[in-house]
């Protein structure tokens, strides 16, 4: 059973001693101490944040911009060696990049940041030319012809030049890719724009 | 000392506690068509002030000041009056404080699904509405002080301590936050920019939070919790080191919302710091919530009122244990720009805010009507229903934000992104939006519960409900040095030294924060490397701002390798230093567009805000068929350029003054490309020309071309 004082003010064991003279519209206030393991995560958070400041306004702590570089630097790495010279007419690096079908799989993802949007998800075509039909706006029906177009982009119909846009291997394997998807006929494909030819092996 | 006589005034706290209702019931409603739009765009009808990025604005403005804001001022002037044995020192005030505040709020729900907002959270009303709030919080600030002044209780307890705070910060962040330069009616310009607003935006959004959604309300709890409870305040010691230090503390946190940003470093160390810190003063409030309770256990289980009241208490330490932890820079990394910041708010918000003032109100209205609680059952099914439908709305956010956080940052072995594909990550979380629509449905419909129940109730009352009549001696004055007791309980009896101290406390860590931001410039190169908006740049910037894009998505690239490989170079504060109000976002529903210039031709743009998931598969985004049609107010550009120019845009006069026929030129040519592409003649007028001349520009400076020049790419 718990007592009732006459401000209504219900006690637990103990309470007798910690009650305070306080009373606020019938509100009473104990005085317990503050508990030891709050007290202890108070100061645990101070003496952190203490070290934290100095470790980072003394300099010892890299700033942003540092953290980064080095972050990145360690993705750089990780990134697979570039493909030798890639200058125009090196069909030997496309060639062994379209043979290569872990290297057109690497190009999916660039194809699909940077290509769908326009192209569509599976190239069928959409502000852009249908990719995957036999019908040619620009070149002879070559790889290379596909490379030229993602370097230099058309800027009269809107398509930008990836040459400074995307690194050399990534021109070649979203090539590859290209190139992979040819004869797919995907879903809701754009109608066939430009000459017919046939796609070239090289 | 002789006896006086008064009474309270509790006609003012029915009024607050029914538009409590009221606009808790919009707020909710609102957020639930928010949630419902985000699972399925169709929803948003393609009607523009019914779209997402101007229903939000609504919601959360809503949540915050409509409900919320009416909840503390009931509680507020029902225990401030009780806890001095004073009546509030004028009825006047109290009605144009509450008349002033609806105003207030109906004004928002007009003004911001018309567009007119600063875009900057929880401050998007615009300059008239600003001048008003502040006018109607001196109103209150002015009541309360003098009630204070004239009580009839020497010292003041603790919940009175979190209403000063309360009002004086408030007071302090609204009117510093909200300097601004008017432009038209319902428009206008920060004095801050870039770097300097966002600083000072989140220092007032995050103590919007603090002083507004936890302070108040921490006060209620002291009032509440002992009065329903009948149980004493655990421990005083607690509540002084508890007060001292989450004031202290709480005003220097607001830079966590800019990890990694292009914020200065040395802001963000004093970021982490002081929300770590936070969690120990947070969790103060928590253990005298909790532990009042203490004893009283038994009654929790039977009473809706205790178990509201312990809910809410433990959703405020479940939000203040996250919020230290997601402002730890590698946490921040994955979850800020997520729903992990959503599930966070709304465990505060729902949880803390919501359920303790649901407890109030069972616990007011029938004493303010002086009869009983119509039903104990229906309030505990409320009680049960509501918090279903929170956890399911945390959870279901938690899940979606760390999903797709990880996604975003997510590099495979060859250091490539893993989903390079935006829309891929938005996907996967939209199951999870329809768990997070049935967490609000569970959670509005507890409410209905309520207003059901508080209706029968006040159905019940005796018609007559004169005021009770108290009396009690006046304050003898006392010398200071003849108040007994330790310095802080003689402190308590002081009430204007009391609030002086308070403010100071705040105002350490604002002018700290805040003053070298405003004055230092070095990391900011104005060595001519920014180039000005266009005429036509800015009044698509102005569109982007008016459709709430900014809700959606941001504009900054954040330090990490992940933000970094998807959107390009880290952005820098130069790229932002003109940038009124900043455009950096806190949420990403669609990806960063801070280097979204050139990336697509014009037509990409034009059919995108037709209809996105022209050029975008499976988009979530609305579509803004409005913009083929709506003109571009050209006429209004040269006082918009002239006022830019007087906050140190480095216009020259014929830029200013030209600015209408610059600004159409540049727009004809963008129709004229977009006439030769599409097809669709005749845009040359319409505001969707602009905000492709917006878009286009951004993250792409012109180098050292005239401002005057069309920046289309």
């Amino acid at each position: 059973m718990k007592a009732t004082d006459d401000t209504g003010v219900q006690s637990a064991p103990g309470d007798e001693q910690r009650l305070l003279d306080h009373t606020y519209d019938g509100i009473r206030e104990l005085d317990y101490p503050l508990p030891r393991w709050w007290l202890m995560i108070f100061y645990a958070s101070i003496v952190f944040s203490i070290g934290y400041c100095v470790y980072y306004f003394a300099g010892i702590g890299p700033d942003g911009a540092t953290e980064l570089a080095a972050k990145m630097k360690i993705i750089e790495a990780k990134r697979p060696p570039e493909p030798a010279a890639t200058a125009d007419g090196d069909d030997q690096v496309l060639v062994a990049a379209i043979r290569d079908s872990g290297r057109a799989a690497a190009g999916k993802s660039v194809y699909q940041s940077k290509c769908a949007a326009c192209h569509g998800q599976s190239g069928e075509g959409g502000i852009g030319p249908n990719l995957t039909d036999d019908h040619w706006l620009h070149g002879q029906g070559r790889p290379q012809d596909v490379l030229e177009v993602v370097r230099k982009g058309v800027p009269a119909k809107g398509m930008p030049a990836w040459a400074e846009l995307l690194k050399p291997n990534e021109q070649i394997e979203v090539t590859a890719y290209i190139r992979s998807i040819h004869g797919t006929r995907p879903p809701g494909a754009k109608a066939a724009q430009g000459e017919l030819r046939e796609f070239q092996e090289l | 000392m002789k006896n006086e006589t008064f009474s309270y005034d509790d006609a003012i706290v029915k009024k607050f506690a029914l538009a409590t209702l009221v606009w808790g019931g919009v707020a909710f409603l609102v957020g639930l068509i928010a949630a419902l739009q985000l699972a399925d765009w169709r929803l948003n009808f393609g009607v523009s002030w019914f779209t997402f990025g101007r229903l939000r604005p609504l919601h959360t403005n809503a949540a915050v000041f409509a409900f919320a804001g009416n909840a503390i001022f009931a509680g507020i002037y029902y225990s401030t009056q009780r806890l001095l044995k004073a009546r509030m020192f004028s009825d006047a005030l109290s009605k144009f404080h509450f008349w002033g505040w609806q105003a207030i709020i109906a004004a928002a729900a007009i003004t911001l699904p018309m567009g007119f907002s600063q875009s900057k959270e929880y401050a998007e009303l615009e300059w008239p509405i600003d001048l008003a709030i502040t006018v109607v919080w001196v109103v209150f600030g002015v009541n309360f002080f003098m009630t204070l002044l004239r009580r009839r209780e020497r010292h003041m307890y603790v919940a009175l301590w979190f209403y000063i705070a309360t009002i004086l910060t408030v007071g302090v962040l609204h009117v510093i936050n909200s300097i601004e330069i008017p432009v038209g009616w319902f428009q206008s310009y920060p004095v801050y920019a870039g770097v300097q607003d966002a600083l000072v935006q989140w220092w007032y959004g995050h103590n919007a939070v603090a002083f507004f959604l936890t302070t108040p309300f921490l006060g209620l709890m002291y009032y509440f919790i002992p009065k329903a409870s009948g149980r004493p305040i655990y421990s005083y010691r607690l509540s002084i080191v508890h007060f001292w230090s989450l004031v202290f503390i709480y005003i220097w946190a607001g830079p966590h919302h800019l990890l990694y940003t292009a914020l200065p470093d040395w802001a963000q160390t004093l970021g982490v710091v002081f929300s770590v810190m936070l969690l120990a003063p947070s969790w103060g409030g928590m253990i005298n919530g909790l532990l009042t309770l203490r004893g009283a256990w038994d009654r929790v289980r039977t009473e809706p009122i205790l178990k509201f009241f312990a809910a809410a208490v433990t959703f405020y330490g479940m939000a203040t244990f996250e919020g230290p932890l997601l402002s730890i820079k590698s946490v921040s990394a994955i979850g800020h720009y997520t729903d992990w910041i959503i599930a966070h708010v709304h465990g505060g918000a729902l949880g803390w805010n919501g359920f303790l003032t649901f407890g109030m109100l069972y616990y007011l209205v029938p004493k303010l009507w002086k009869t009983e609680l119509y039903s104990k059952s229906l309030a505990n099914t409320h009680f049960w229903i509501g918090t279903v439908g929170i956890l399911l709305y945390i959870i279901s956010m938690w899940a979606s934000g760390v999903t797709q956080g990880l996604m975003l940052q997510a590099i495979d072995e060859h250091g490539r992104l893993v989903y390079p594909d935006f829309v891929e990550t938005v996907l996967r979380i939209v199951p999870l939006f329809w768990i997070r629509a049935v967490g609000g449905s569970l959670f509005l419909t507890g409410f209905l519960v309520m207003c059901y129940n508080l209706w029968k109730t006040v159905e019940s009352a005796p018609a007559d409900s004169k005021e009770d009549v108290y009396s009690a001696p006046a304050l003898a004055p006392v010398p200071e040095t003849a108040l007994g007791g330790t310095w802080h309980r003689r402190l308590e009896a002081l009430a204007p030294t009391f609030s002086v101290l308070t403010l100071i406390a705040i105002l350490v860590g604002s002018v700290l924060e805040i003053l070298p931001t405003l004055l230092m410039h070095t990391y900011v190169d104005s060595n001519d490397k920014t180039v000005p908006y266009t005429a036509l740049e800015l009044a698509g910037r102005d569109i982007y701002v008016k459709e709430g894009c900014y809700v959606c998505h941001s504009q900054m690239i954040r330090q990490l390798p992940g933000d970094v490989l998807r959107y390009g170079a880290a952005s820098t504060p130069e790229e932002s230093m003109y940038d009124r109000p900043f455009q950096w976002g806190s949420k990403r529903t669609g990806p960063d567009l801070a280097r979204v210039g050139g990336k697509y031709p014009n037509m990409w743009h034009f059919r995108h805000m037709i209809d996105p998931r022209l050029v975008t598969p499976n988009s979530i985004m609305p579509s803004y068929p409005w913009l083929t049609e709506k003109k571009i107010d050209f006429d209004g550009l040269q006082r918009k350029l002239d006022v830019m120019r007087s906050l140190g845009v480095p216009y020259g006069d014929a830029d200013v003054l030209y600015a209408a026929s610059n600004a159409r030129a540049a727009a004809a040519q963008i129709a004229a490309d977009l006439g030769t592409e599409t097809g669709v003649k005749d845009l040359e007028t319409r505001e969707i020309i602009a905000l492709i001349a917006y878009l286009q520009r951004l993250g792409v400076s012109p180098k050292a071309a005239p401002a005057t020049q069309v920046g289309s790419n």
